[in-house]
């Protein structure tokens, strides 16, 4: 397990990391978010033992990461390079070699990656005769030689086309279930409701949102309900409902915005009264890409963010 | 600092064969020998004809000659030289040259014979020459790099003037006092040695031969270390390397990996050089003595260290290439700067400017392998030491401040710091 405790990070005396403290368990794919500058790269650098914190540890299985626990760490950077002249499975085997594989063990283990990802038809070939998602794939490839137990990919997505991104998914899927702790960093909120289990916002610095994708979408979700019409010339209907403070369409289906003091089961239970036919009632959540924009624009979360930094994480969960 | 030499390893082995297979490595193996001995062989080449050539130009003297002392002069010049100027050629043949004198009236008819092309040359002797020594030569041309036409005209004046007035063996000895002097001068055991054109050849040649390629192979290695460290930051490919191995271990592997690149280019060139070098020590006997090896070896290491250390820094801290070798050609001058004044350094190996130079880290190794290779020159050992102590210590602090200028500016891309950033790197990095 990777474990994060208070972890701090000051350039020029400014925090650019603060007390960050999280954990990403085996078998997890963890979504590291937050605004340009927020420090993701900066907090994936100190994982990663590209930077050293000047407060706080990172641990990986009980042991500071770094050192010979490098081998155990995979990065996919979000600034891309390789060694454009050498040969693509030249480019992976020394990786691997840097991973601590011999040799031949090397040469076959990117062998068996490029065929993974598709590319093995691409082998022997310079990298710069490669496209850019093709590239990326290399990239991706550098990053899973050696089986490390942690994988961190930043913007994995950016440059892929749909059927990459798909392949990319079911990799991802595949590293989950093989007990790699899988941290992913990306603005493609659609891609975090997907795959992740768990997400950590930080914001300034600071953590502000911290839980699982779920959790967290309807922790900040308005006090709604949604609801699906089996005949959609009843949505004039739902309007007066008691507790129903509102009554808005949302992509086909209806918002209902409660009254506060009103439970979801009265509300159901009103609109049945109403003979109102249902295809499905659901809590309101909100989607993540709303719950980004109102943490980066109305602050949601760094007050909390900032107070709650003194106490233990899981104190900040709640 | 707790480095892995399997990763160490691992990278110096990426390095030495990423560069030693580039088509670069080999250009630069055959091409920059080649261009010396085109360079060489023209310069050399064509200065040991230069006095060839002039005499062979050199067919007729046009005299006019208002002293009236030359009427009896011989009319027709005869020069002996020897036919290979090359000091290590052995018995070489003489060959001789003749050039015929004629007499003109006056000037304007001499005048006219040189532009018509009947004349190689005009000398003017006026009334007052034997009180003066004064007289004039009109020529179409003339050599910037021999006066063998004017030695002839001078022997041939002497010759006119001496004229019956001395024995035959006499005039000869006057004309040419010194047919072949053997100087003989302290070697470093003290002892009278003679010298010779060859000997004084070899004398200039050795300190600059073994300072050059002392300095050549510490500016290749740092060049491809400034070469590597910038375009592996260009094509940001970096943090990918970091996250499996640390700063220091890439640092080290670069090191070793680019030095060895470095060691095997100069060890072609030498290679490449011995039979030449075997051919002149064999008319020449060379001797090294086993300090001049091991503190070529040290400096070597030392020198290496420091410049590419420099070089690293350079290269970690710019953007690019272009931005990085417009910052590293001046310290890659410093190395070379000894070369301007390999002729003070070489005239007195024991002045101060030789022994400054020899104790200043960054032109230390070229300084003192000149000086103690010079054969007129004994280096104290408490030289050797102290400047063999400073290079080190200046080397091993340059590594750690361009270390701490590598892990930090590796990774900002598109700016380059100014010098307090650069400061506040190597204390906080």
């Amino acid at each position: 397990m990777l474990e994060v405790r208070d972890v701090t990070k000051r350039y020029d005396g400014r925090a650019v990391v603060n007390r960050v403290s999280f954990e990403v368990r085996p078998g997890e794919i963890f979504a590291l978010l937050g605004p340009n500058g927020a420090g993701k790269t900066t907090l994936i650098r100190m994982i990663t033992d590209i930077l050293k914190p000047d407060a706080g540890t990172l641990t990986l299985d009980g042991e500071p990461v770094g050192g010979a626990r490098k081998r155990d760490v995979g990065y996919l950077p979000e600034e891309r390079g390789l060694y454009r002249s050498d040969k693509v499975v030249d480019t992976l085997a020394y990786f691997g070699r840097l991973k601590g594989m011999k040799d031949a063990e090397a040469k076959a283990a990117a062998a068996a990656l490029l065929e993974r990802v598709e590319l093995d038809e691409w082998m022997q070939k310079p990298v710069q005769q490669l496209s850019k998602g093709m590239q990326q794939k290399v990239q991706l490839c550098m990053a899973m030689i050696g089986e490390p137990r942690v994988l961190i990919l930043d913007e994995p997505f950016s440059g892929l086309d749909p059927v990459n991104v798909q392949l990319l998914e079911q990799i991802l899927h595949e590293r989950r279930a093989a007990g790699t702790t899988i941290l992913l960093s990306t603005h493609q909120m659609n891609k975090i409701e997907e795959l992740c289990d768990r997400a950590l916002m930080i914001h300034h610095g600071h953590m502000v949102l911290y839980g699982t994708v779920g959790e967290l979408r309807r922790r900040y979700a308005d006090h709604a309900v949604v609801v699906r019409l089996e005949n959609g010339a009843d949505g004039p209907r739902l309007a007066g409902i008691t507790g129903v403070r509102d009554a808005e369409p949302l992509a086909g289906d209806w918002k209902l915005t409660l009254e506060p003091g009103t439970t979801q089961s009265g509300v159901l239970r009103a609109l049945l009264d109403r003979d109102v036919a249902l295809e499905s009632f659901s809590h309101a959540i909100m989607p993540l890409e709303d719950l980004f924009v109102k943490v980066v624009r109305e602050g949601l979360g760094l007050d909390h963010g900032r107070s709650e930094a003194e106490a233990p994480v899981e104190e900040v969960l709640r | 600092m707790n480095l892995s030499w399997n990763r160490v390893l691992t990278i110096a082995r990426r390095e030495f064969l990423s560069t030693v297979k580039r088509r670069a490595f080999l250009f630069t193996a055959l091409g920059t020998p080649a261009y010396f001995v085109f360079v060489m062989g023209i310069s050399i080449g064509s200065s040991a004809n230069e006095a060839r050539d002039v005499m062979k130009s050199f067919t007729s003297l046009a005299v006019v000659d208002s002293s009236g002392l030359f009427g009896g002069a011989e009319r027709e010049i005869e020069t002996r030289l020897r036919a290979d100027e090359n000091p290590f050629a052995e018995n070489v043949p003489l060959r001789t040259f003749r050039t015929k004198v004629t007499f003109y009236p006056d000037m304007a008819a001499a005048e006219a014979a040189l532009r018509g092309g009947a004349e190689s040359q005009v000398v003017v002797i006026p009334t007052d020459y034997l009180e003066t020594g004064r007289l004039r030569r009109y020529a179409a041309k003339s050599s910037l790099f021999s006066s063998a036409d004017r030695r002839t005209i001078s022997s041939w004046l002497a010759k006119a003037l001496l004229g019956g007035r001395l024995d035959t063996m006499t005039a000869a000895r006057v004309i040419n006092p010194v047919q072949r002097s053997q100087l003989f001068t302290l070697d470093k055991d003290g002892a009278f040695v003679p010298r010779d054109d060859r000997r004084d050849l070899l004398d200039f040649l050795v300190p600059f031969g073994f300072a050059m390629l002392l300095g050549l192979c510490i500016t290749v290695g740092g060049q491809y270390l400034l070469f590597g460290v910038a375009t592996e930051k260009e094509s940001r490919i970096l943090e990918s390397i970091l996250c499996s191995v640390s700063a220091e271990e890439l640092l080290a592997g670069k090191l070793i990996g680019l030095g060895s690149a470095g060691l095997l280019l100069v060890g072609f060139w030498i290679a490449l050089a011995v039979p030449f070098v075997g051919a002149a020590a064999v008319a020449v006997p060379v001797s090294l003595s086993p300090v001049v090896v091991v503190a070529a070896v040290l400096y070597f290491a030392f020198g290496y260290l420091f410049y590419a250390s420099l070089m690293t820094g350079i290269g970690g801290m710019t953007s690019n290439m272009r931005e990085a070798q417009q910052f590293a050609v001046w310290f890659s001058f410093m190395n070379f700067a000894p070369f301007i004044i390999i002729t003070v350094i070489l005239s007195n190996p024991s002045g101060a400017l030789a022994t400054g130079l020899s104790l200043f880290p960054p032109t230390a190794a070229t300084t003192m392998l000149m000086r103690m290779t010079a054969s007129s020159s004994v280096v104290p050992v408490w030289q050797i030491a102290l400047s063999l102590a400073l290079l080190a210590g200046a080397s091993i602090l340059t590594l750690i401040a361009s270390a701490r200028v590598f892990r930090v500016g590796m990774l900002l891309y598109g700016k380059t710091p100014n010098l307090p950033e650069i400061l506040r790197w190597v204390r906080k990095g």
